[in-house]
């Protein structure tokens, strides 16, 4: 076998071209690795938000908490289900919520509007959801126009600072009086009001959104389901609060996923043809020591590996550097409109070990594709031939 | 023997190698016409966008819809010539609920008198006015669901549960791009007459028509000042404001893809950088004999600036061959029957066509900058030494 030395210190002699087509393949998986992490971040966000120990109740045929309406009534009878977990003192662990967006310019931006989600809530959302903690100010007292807000929005919009006041709605104030965080979850980007300020603020006396409750156990979720479902006048859907974000999130991941996975398509053959060429060179301009290989007994098949070998060493660096770089990229936040809940979140770009090394495989992909004509060539240097070039 | 004949022998010299240069260069300038195609295509909203009309909605939350007498007052405002009204329905075909299309009630006497790009035949026309039941659908989702004029549809509501049954009395056509072909309409009365009590005799948005379109700014203003001591204020927009405030929603994408299309365009560049490098330092002898013989320096910078102008341009030019039947002819139609709520027109314009070719071409001759002058400056003895 060609020692692979010799590959090395080939590619170190010819610096410029080495470099230029390493760093077009690094490109290539720096652009891949980024837009499999923006999906991932996406889909884990969103995953952050679902627990399949507590269910949400729409109305049949909404997707989205948004489009659903469920007569107040309603509620207790949710509640009661079988299924659902108690506290201490025999009361079930629920919460009917109102869910409303709000237009709000960005700050500093005066012609941009950008929808954030209120959710009129109660104190029991605090225990339902665990992860949530207030990390700076207090809880809000109920009743009040007292509100909590995700962490990314501080700053984000006018009146958005823990102290500040901003509109709700016409003559409706809301005084910011905590930040949450909630383990970077969805609900980080939402506002959090009190349930009867906010319906008597937009007259939605009559309804929530969505019903949420924590259930006894993950596995009673099918009892309860069927026990909300089961009538069918009230004209209810209960799913499984994870399953309900995922699909959330679907539209948003399969179109980040879909527009990935083409670039990365036509961006690797371009770094593929580059890898191609600067091999074919390297092939051509070192006939002669190809050819005293070849006389020195090496088999054309060795000749053929040590230029595969090079080229997917050439591709592995570039790679290696791509896939270091797009790590960088785990600290950009990113912020987009969910398609389907029509509101704003804020991710990251969210970096995982199955990301990183496939990237890297098809970086090295590029390099063993690229380097395999030019090997062939190689392979079929005639000795003689070529020293007396 | 000029410039451009030097650069084709040169080029012929290496077929190979110039071959997979250009076909580089074509599958980058491919990826640069499908990114700015997109970003296009996600704009085309609001380029076509009508200017003279401005949509009235809920100030807060367009979730939350405004009476209906509202419509009576924005008629009474200076500079109104009509105004309609619709409410977001947002329908599913049973069966088929993955696929999405914007369902609408709408008042078909003014409908038609608002969107004057709406083109029926007149028997349809008329047909869809007089039957209470009846719905106007796009030709894209007719195409899309198979339906024809004079077939029963039933759709699933959602802000308005229940099955709904409608007959498709006509298929419309848009005459100008500021109208999308795939949204459903059918009869607001149908709808308020069969909603619950609490969704009753409320309009999800009112759209008017100015008389002056300079004038939309300020009618908008005079119309939201009009509600502004009610207790529903409403934010009008000239429909160019409505679409480019949703753009702004999409914005980080927009930024993301931009970016990217910058990477493809530094790609392209090494890709195409490298291969001129190499031919350089492969005719180092050649060059010192030229410079031996009189040529100048600019001279061998011309010959390496002109064989990476014409790599780049014939690059471009695979490319844009490339990307008419890929986008107009496959992905075009694809799109627009499949996501024609993000993207309703989706084929290749002209600028970005052009672009593509500048930028292929621009970015060839600034990537040869540095092998041009490395040829220009070499001394005539070290280079008929030197071996390549």
């Amino acid at each position: 076998m060609v020692p692979i030395y010799y590959n090395v210190r080939s590619l170190l002699v010819r610096k410029a071209n080495t470099i230029a087509t390493a760093f077009g393949i690094a490109l290539v998986v720096f652009v891949l690795a980024s837009s499999q992490m923006l999906a991932n971040g996406l889909s884990k966000t969103m995953g952050r938000s679902g627990r399949d120990d507590q269910a949400i109740v729409l109305r049949k045929g909404s997707d989205a908490e948004l489009s659903s309406g469920i007569d107040l009534s309603l509620v207790n009878q949710v509640l009661a289900a079988p299924g659902v977990q108690r506290d201490g003192s025999g009361q079930p662990v629920g919460v009917g919520e109102v869910v409303l967006i709000l237009a709000m310019n960005r700050q500093g931006q005066q012609e941009q509007l950008s929808n954030v989600t209120v959710r009129g809530t109660t104190a029991e959302a605090l225990a339902l959801r665990s992860e949530v903690r207030i990390v700076e100010g207090r809880k809000p007292s109920p009743g009040t126009d007292e509100v909590l807000i995700g962490r990314p929005l501080v700053g984000e919009y006018p009146g958005m600072t823990l102290g500040g006041r901003f509109v709700l709605n016409k003559n409706r104030e809301a005084h910011v009086v905590g930040v949450f965080e909630a383990n970077g979850s969805v609900f980080e980007s939402e506002i959090w009001a009190d349930v009867d300020t906010v319906r008597s603020a937009f007259g939605r006396q009559q309804m929530v959104n969505s019903v949420t409750v924590a259930l006894a156990s993950p596995a009673q979720f099918t009892e309860f389901q069927a026990a909300v479902e089961g009538d069918k006048r009230l004209g209810l859907l209960a799913q499984r609060q994870s399953d309900f974000f995922e699909k959330q999130s679907e539209g948003s991941v399969l179109f980040l996923s879909i527009l990935g996975g083409i670039i990365v398509v036509f961006f690797s053959i371009g770094a593929m043809i580059g890898a191609m060429n600067t091999m074919y060179a390297a092939v051509q301009s070192r006939r002669k020591e190809i050819g005293t290989l070849r006389a020195l007994g090496f088999s054309r098949f060795a000749v053929m590996r040590s230029f595969v070998l090079e080229s997917f060493v050439l591709a592995l660096v570039g790679g290696g550097l791509g896939t270091l770089a797009s790590l960088g990229m785990g600290a950009v936040e990113f912020s987009m409109m969910n398609v389907s809940s029509w509101s704003e979140i804020t991710f990251h770009f969210e970096p995982e070990p199955a990301i990183l090394v496939r990237s890297l495989l098809v970086g090295g992909l590029m390099g063993l594709l690229g380097g395999f004509f030019p090997a062939l060539r190689a392979a079929s240097v005639s000795p003689l031939a070529a020293m007396r070039d | 023997m000029n410039l451009a004949t030097v650069a084709v022998k040169n080029i012929r010299r290496h077929v190979l190698r110039n071959t997979l240069t250009i076909l580089g260069v074509g599958v980058a300038t491919l990826a640069f016409i499908l990114l700015r195609t997109t970003l296009s295509a996600w704009a085309i909203g609001t380029e076509n966008a009508a200017k003279d009309r401005i949509a009235t909605r809920h100030k807060v939350t367009f979730i939350i819809p405004l009476p209906s007498r509202y419509v009576q007052e924005v008629r009474a405002v200076d500079g109104v010539q009509a105004a309609t009204w619709m409410n977001w329905f947002g329908g599913r075909v049973p069966g088929r609920e993955e696929d999405f299309f914007a369902s609408m009630a709408c008042d078909p006497e003014t409908l038609f008198q608002v969107y004057d790009e709406l083109q029926v035949v007149p028997e349809q026309r008329q047909a869809f006015m007089e039957n209470r039941q009846g719905a106007l659908v796009g030709e894209v989702i007719a195409k899309q669901f198979g339906w024809q004029v004079g077939d029963q549809v039933t759709l699933e509501g959602s802000l308005y549960p229940g099955t709904w049954r409608f007959t498709v009395e006509g298929i419309y056509r848009a005459s100008r791009r500021s109208l999308d072909q795939s949204s459903f309409f059918f009869h607001w009365n149908y709808l308020n007459e069969r909603a619950d009590p609490l969704l009753k005799d409320q309009v999800g948005w009112i759209v008017s028509r100015v008389a002056n379109a300079d004038k939309a700014a300020l009618v908008s203003k005079t119309i939201d000042q009009h509600f502004d001591v009610r207790d529903i204020q409403t934010l009008s927009m000239s429909e160019r404001a409505v679409n480019a405030s949703f753009m702004s929603m999409l914005a980080t994408i927009l930024k993301a893809l931009d970016f990217i299309s910058l990477v493809v365009v530094v790609i392209m560049m090494l890709i195409l950088g490298n291969t001129i490098a190499m031919g350089v330092r492969e005719r180092t002898r050649e060059y010192g004999a030229l410079r031996a013989i009189g040529f100048l320096p600019q001279h061998l910078a011309g010959f390496v600036l002109g064989e990476a102008a014409l790599i780049g341009a014939l690059g471009g030019l695979v490319g844009t061959a490339l990307a008419i039947p890929l986008v107009d002819g496959a992905m075009g139609p694809f799109v627009e029957e499949n996501f024609s709520s993000l993207f309703p027109y989706f084929r290749i314009q002209l600028k970005d066509v052009l672009y593509a070719l500048l930028v292929a071409t621009v970015g060839a001759l600034l990537a040869a900058g540095f092998p041009a002058r490395q040829a220009s400056n070499l001394r005539v003895s070290e280079a008929l030494r030197r071996v390549a």
